[in-house]
């Protein structure tokens, strides 16, 4: 823990501009290596915009962005980064397992993995079955199978237990700290704060800028509360005091 | 499997060839393409040649006429008949929904973040999109050669073969004009950034603007001048040279004599390489929504 190893991502001074609006203004943190990093906020709050910075898909008005030391977007992190987006990246005309092929295809990994990271997220039954037929939570499933392929280093999920049922999300956050476990760093949005406690670290966002930047225990002790929830209220108290 | 060339072009184009083969979708508009082609170009010509009824498509053909349109010497005519007009359009279908489908349900998005560069990946869909074209043609020309071979027999026809050399150009000139509208499709896709609005937009375009225009350009010259660059008048002109529709009174819609082969090889060809130009500086330039 007291080495110093190079943050998985670290935003510095983000900011970005949509639809000729600020939606994240000056924002820095960090998401650090080999640890499960819950992005929490509510609706609108600039999450997946953060995440699609992170990834490199979002034109950024200005601040820096390293993701595994090189800069967002990089050529070289496109094997590195896995990255599922809130609504399911999927073909409805294939079958899941040709959904998971293509993207097989596309990283250039091996056709066994296919079969690896069906097992992974718990849609093997479901391998020859049209994707269009899946409710969204095994839709998003297939998403999270595809980004799982190969050896990613850092895994970007935006909101990916939308959806599920009780006790899928707890077998999914148990995927998360096992993968966690073997090094692979995670950043994981929410805006149901009680999957904060599943966290290593949390970052709190609202209205495009950080709340919070720290541990839940750290968060629970800081504000005096119990659950992040009232974490949440207390330090937007605390702000506009 | 695993001593295929694996450079990042190859990776996209493999990627994209099992979401094609694989995709129902495809499947429809092709088999769609082969029933028509062969009720054009074989089932009703055979059957007024069996009925002796000759008002079929109004041309004015023989029986005579009629029976070696469908033999297999004919192949290179038949091949391409039915190109400008359905041929096209289910070539653009096919283009509008393999680019627009990846911006409908996302794929592009997190493809763009994996694997390889943006203009490769998009470049590997372009190859692909080329073999299925290809591909449709060979499978077309298989069938009318199979169906050609049928009816010399059931009529007791000696089998000609025509001159290879026609029958490549044939295949040549057919293939540049499908590949043109595929390629229209596809950018029309990448444009709307989804299937139906580019598909939509696409077929009235290719089936009822461009017709109008050449209606109305026979009467204005300005409109005229327009209407010569357009993909459907080099595209038919391009077939209607290949079949020399100026010796042949056909009224096949869609093919033309608007422009002289050259003239139409030039457009079309220049339209296939404007249209992958145009492609791959959109997706290079553009936030992915
Ligand atoms: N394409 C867009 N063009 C313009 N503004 C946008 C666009 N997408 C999002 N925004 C705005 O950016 C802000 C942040 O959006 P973002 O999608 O990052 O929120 P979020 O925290 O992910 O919300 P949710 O929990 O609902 O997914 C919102 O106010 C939204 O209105
Ligand atoms: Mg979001």
């Amino acid at each position: 823990m007291a080495r110093t190893e190079l943050p998985a991502v670290a935003v510095e001074q983000l900011h970005v501009v949509r639809g000729g609006r600020v939606v994240i203004a000056g924002l820095s943190c960090t998401v650090r290596s080999g640890r499960i990093t819950g992005l929490l906020g509510p609706s609108g709050s600039g999450k997946s915009t953060l995440i699609r910075a992170i990834v490199g898909v979002q034109a950024v008005a200005g601040g820096a962005v390293r993701v595994l030391g090189e800069p967002a977007g990089s050529p070289v992190l496109r094997d590195r980064v896995g990255y599922v987006t809130q609504s399911p990246s999927v073909y409805p005309g294939l079958t899941v397992a040709e959904n998971v092929r293509f993207f097989a295809c596309v990283l250039g990994v091996s056709l066994q993995d296919v079969d690896r990271v069906l097992e992974v997220v718990d849609l093997a039954r479901y391998a020859d079955t049209m994707v269009g037929r899946l409710s969204g939570g095994e839709r998003s499933r297939v998403s999270l199978a595809s980004a799982l392929l190969g050896s990613p280093r850092l895994l970007v999920l935006d909101e990916p237990t939308v959806g599920l049922d009780p006790v899928l999300r707890v077998r999914l956050w148990d995927l998360f700290a096992a993968l966690a476990s073997e090094g692979i760093s995670l950043l994981v949005s929410s805006h149901v704060m009680d999957e904060a406690e599943r966290c290593d670290d949390l970052l709190l966002l609202r209205d495009g800028a950080l709340l919070a930047e720290d541990t839940p225990a750290g968060l629970l002790e800081r504000t005096g509360t119990d659950d992040v929830e009232a974490a949440f209220l207390a330090l937007i108290d605390e702000g506009a005091a | 499997m695993t001593a295929v060339i694996d450079n990042p072009m190859t990776r996209s184009t493999r990627a994209e060839l099992l979401r094609l083969r694989k995709w129902p979708a495809v499947w429809v508009t092709v088999a769609v393409w082969v029933a028509l082609a062969l009720m054009f170009g074989y089932l009703f010509p055979y059957l007024s040649y069996r009925t002796g009824d000759l008002s079929f498509a109004g041309d004015g053909d023989t029986r005579a006429q009629l029976l070696v349109e469908m033999l297999p010497a004919a192949l290179p005519t038949v091949l391409v008949q039915g190109l400008p007009m359905f041929g096209g359009a289910l070539a653009l279908v096919l283009g509008a929904i393999v680019a627009g489908n990846g911006y409908g349900w996302g794929t592009w998005k997190t493809v763009f973040t994996q694997g390889p560069s943006r203009p490769t990946t998009v470049g590997g869909s372009l190859v692909a999109l080329t073999i299925a074209v290809v591909g449709i043609l060979a499978l077309t020309l298989v069938l009318f050669t199979g169906v050609s071979l049928v009816v010399a027999g059931v009529e007791s026809q000696a089998v000609t073969w025509p001159a290879a050399g026609a029958l490549l150009e044939s295949f040549g000139g057919g293939f540049l004009v499908l590949e043109m509208w595929a390629l229209l499709g596809y950018t029309l896709g990448t444009v709307a950034r989804g299937p139906a609005l580019a598909v939509g937009l696409g077929l009235v375009w290719a089936l009822v603007v461009e017709n109008l225009l050449r209606g109305v350009g026979a009467l204005l010259g300005p409109v005229e001048a327009v209407t010569e660059v357009l993909p459907g008048t080099a595209g038919g002109s391009l077939v209607g040279a290949l079949i020399d529709v100026s010796a042949n009174p056909n009224e096949t819609p869609g093919i033309l004599d608007v422009l002289s082969g050259g003239q139409a090889l030039v457009t079309v060809t220049a339209y296939c390489v404007g249209l992958v130009v145009l492609v791959l500086v959109l997706v290079r330039r553009r936030d992915v929504a």
